[in-house]
């Protein structure tokens, strides 16, 4: 028979059934191994023993007791037998089954004297004896998630957020009396105070994820976080641009800001999450440094509107709001929830938009500088971002 | 550039941080879980702080005889030179719980980590049988005097072979037998070992003897202890005091065996004791506390001038709270 009359006598619809044949065959295939995996695997050698990894987190210190979470992030069950503090056998209480499935939490409850300020080490051996630990940087009694607590961790994402932002977003009216050349410069100037950040948080990301068990980690996470949001900014900056190519002004601004405000989302997270664990000594040094860093972001937005004619004090307001309210809300999660996963998840999303903005900006830069892209302006101004985040990165 | 920006865009503007939102919720870890308790394994307790642990509340494994056969030795016999005293060791790959729910791929003679107490009278012949049912090559080396060909280092006995051990048992005291097949710390770690006791020709004042051999278990592999113990599992003897009678003598044959650490002690608390370095002179020191390197050894006597329950333990105190500590029942 022919493959072509074959095909001819299918039809359309046919060949679209079709593509569920490797699916099925997949399916099969898949629960034959299933099946008969173990005498496969007996062929090239012996499964290796349980790895045991725990994934110990939101480790709490409550007077007198100390509670952490632990997953079982491996396909294997995965059983409790000891708990430690500081290498010393203590008694515990479980809320729930002592034996974890795949992905399954448990809490873990240990009656403890700890020391307030002090660092403490947390170990879980399994019934096969591997133990796993986790090292605390000081124990402090965990916030409940009080009112309180609320609003504390509300100025907080207020303070490194949304103030620097609308402080740096005042340059406005200088910006609007600078030439055409100076003005280029401070757009380049944002792309590469966009880039620290896309770096910074990309890099945060890959700490992130590297800390995780494998089963939930992997750069593959990474990538998705950053890949979602570059695309959604890039789809959003194809709708502002509406045909004339180059998104710019006001809309330019939004995306700065989106972009910013991804990031500060993140930042608020690392920030709530290091108050929570006590993983910061900080105090407000800490978060002076944070307000100083982000003041540059309010300046990054400020740039691409000072060509523009008037903008509204509302608009400006909003913008201000899309670029450093996201730090509140991060602020809360890292206080109260506390999620590696959803840490490695936001700065890679930061990463992502943050990237985007920058070949927005470059296009911008491009189309609307005197002398384009490889201007002295341009060049110094795009260094200059870079070098003003770190210095002021310092601080922190 | 865009000049119609609006206030639907401005919403727009705001999509990453709205599609956050279920991502979040992603993440979020599970609040769910039922308040079902874990008590009726033995892990809640009442009390504050973990050093007064002591009875059923206590992290152990066993019940309450499993280790008698290490703790207590088989009875001296009397001088009798050249009479044979035959043992049958066996080489064995096998699970052990170290610790309450732990379990440790261990090698051992005839099943239990320490192996079986090995007793001799000065003179006697002592005539030990070797089989290895294990996966790896074995030996057994003895503390004491012996021919080099029965020392247990060059005679390296294959799985699945055999080899006997023959030698006059002496000098008196207590010494201890461990595997010296290489690599020797792995071959030692994994719980090739045991007490060995020589009687002297004069028989020692009668007592209510005791043996403890003192190691650790390095469970997960990284080359340190995660648990130590007397006689092979975490805390027993702290869910089983040792019942002694008040002004009644105890004698205990105490053995380092520890791998990975330098050094081990045992302290008793309440009381003095008369330690015997060795057991192989009459020389001793009046302490309570003693400290012995792997290898070291030797004999305690106490007499308990009072009654009531007294600890005792490694004085390096992560040792006791990793498994190393116990009780004595001192009652009239």
């Amino acid at each position: 028979m022919e493959s072509g009359s074959f095909a001819a006598r299918l039809g359309g619809a046919r060949w679209r059934l079709w593509a569920l044949v490797p699916v099925l065959a997949l399916v099969g295939a898949v629960s034959l191994f299933a099946t008969t995996g173990d005498s496969l695997l007996d062929l090239v050698g012996q499964n290796p023993p349980p790895r045991d990894e725990v994934d110990i987190r939101r480790v709490e210190f409550h007077p007198g007791e100390i509670r952490f979470k632990i997953t079982n992030p491996q396909r294997d069950d995965l059983t409790i037998a000891t708990v430690t503090v500081d290498d010393a056998v203590v008694p515990y209480h479980v809320d729930g089954d002592s034996t974890l499935g795949r992905l399954r939490s448990a809490t873990i409850v240990v009656r403890y004297d700890w020391i307030d300020g002090e660092p403490l080490k947390i170990g879980v051996t399994s019934s096969h004896g591997i133990e796993t630990s986790k090292e605390i940087a000081a124990a402090v009694e965990t916030p409940e998630a009080s009112g309180k607590g609320f609003l504390g961790y509300g100025v907080i994402g207020f303070l490194v957020g949304i103030l620097p932002v609308a402080l740096g977003l005042a340059w406005l009216p200088s910006l609007r009396r600078a030439s055409p050349e100076w003005l280029a410069a401070f757009m380049a100037l944002t792309a590469g105070l966009l880039t620290f950040l896309a770096l910074e948080a990309l890099a945060e990301a890959i700490d992130l994820q590297a800390a995780l068990p494998s089963g939930l980690g992997g750069v593959g996470l990474v990538l998705l976080g950053v890949a979602s949001t570059y695309l959604l900014l890039t789809l959003l900056s194809r709708q502002f641009a509406r045909g004339e190519g180059v998104v710019g002004g006001v809309a330019l601004a939004t995306l700065v800001a989106v972009g910013i405000g991804l990031h500060n989302l993140g930042e608020g997270l690392a920030i709530g999450t290091s108050f929570a664990l006590g993983e910061l000594a900080l105090g407000s040094f800490f978060v002076v440094g944070f307000m100083v860093h982000n003041v540059t972001e309010g300046l990054g937005i400020a740039t691409p509107i000072a060509g523009q004619r008037r903008v509204s004090l509302g608009r400006l307001a909003a913008l201000a709001l899309i670029a450093g309210a996201p730090a509140i809300p991060g602020a809360w999660l890292g206080g109260f929830v506390t999620s590696d996963v959803l840490g490695v998840l936001f700065f890679a999303g930061a990463a992502g938009a943050a990237l985007e903005v920058v070949v927005e900006v470059g296009r911008y830069v491009a189309r609307q500088a005197p002398g384009g892209l490889s201007s002295g302006y341009v060049l110094g101004g795009y260094l200059a971002g870079i070098a003003i985040m770190y210095l002021t990165g310092l601080l922190i | 550039m865009a000049k119609n920006f609006t206030r639907k865009q401005v919403l727009a503007g705001s999509l990453p941080f709205v599609a956050a939102a279920p991502l979040a919720k992603l993440a979020w870890p599970s609040t769910a879980h039922g308040e079902r308790s874990a008590t009726h394994m033995g892990h809640e307790h009442a009390q504050m702080g973990h050093a007064a642990m002591i009875g059923a509340e206590v992290p152990a494994p066993g019940g309450p005889h499993a280790q008698d056969d290490v703790t207590f030795p088989p009875r001296a016999l009397p001088h009798q030179p050249g009479r044979v005293r035959e043992y049958d060791l066996t080489a064995l790959d096998h699970s052990i719980e170290v610790a309450q729910d732990v379990h440790f791929d261990a090698w051992s003679y005839n099943g239990s980590v320490p192996g079986p107490i090995i007793r001799a009278t000065e003179d006697d012949l002592l005539r030990v049988n070797f089989s290895n049912a294990g996966s790896h090559p074995h030996t057994i080396h003895f503390h004491g005097i012996h021919p080099g060909k029965m020392d247990g280092v060059f005679e390296t006995v294959l799985p699945g072979g055999s080899f006997t051990y023959e030698f006059p048992a002496r000098p008196y005291g207590m010494h201890l037998y461990h595997c010296h097949a290489t690599p020797l710390k792995k071959h030692i770690h994994k719980g090739l070992y045991g007490a060995f006791i020589i009687d002297p020709a004069k028989p020692r004042p009668p007592a209510r003897e005791l043996v403890m051999v003192m190691n650790g278990y390095d469970t997960d592999g990284d080359g340190e202890n995660n648990f130590y113990t007397v006689n092979g599992r975490a805390f027993y003897y702290a869910k089983y005091p040792i019942r002694v009678r008040k002004g009644e003598l105890v004698r205990i044959y105490l053995a380092n065996l520890t791998e990975f650490d330098l050094i081990n002690s045992l302290h008793l608390h309440g009381e003095f004791f008369r330690y015997y370095p060795t057991g192989s002179t009459d020389h001793f020191d009046y302490t309570d506390t003693v400290v012995l390197c792997q290898g070291e050894r030797g004999m305690l006597e106490i007499e308990f001038h009072n009654t009531g329950v007294f600890m005792f333990h490694a004085h390096q105190s992560e040792f006791a709270e990793l498994g190393w500590m116990g009780f004595f029942d001192v009652r009239d």
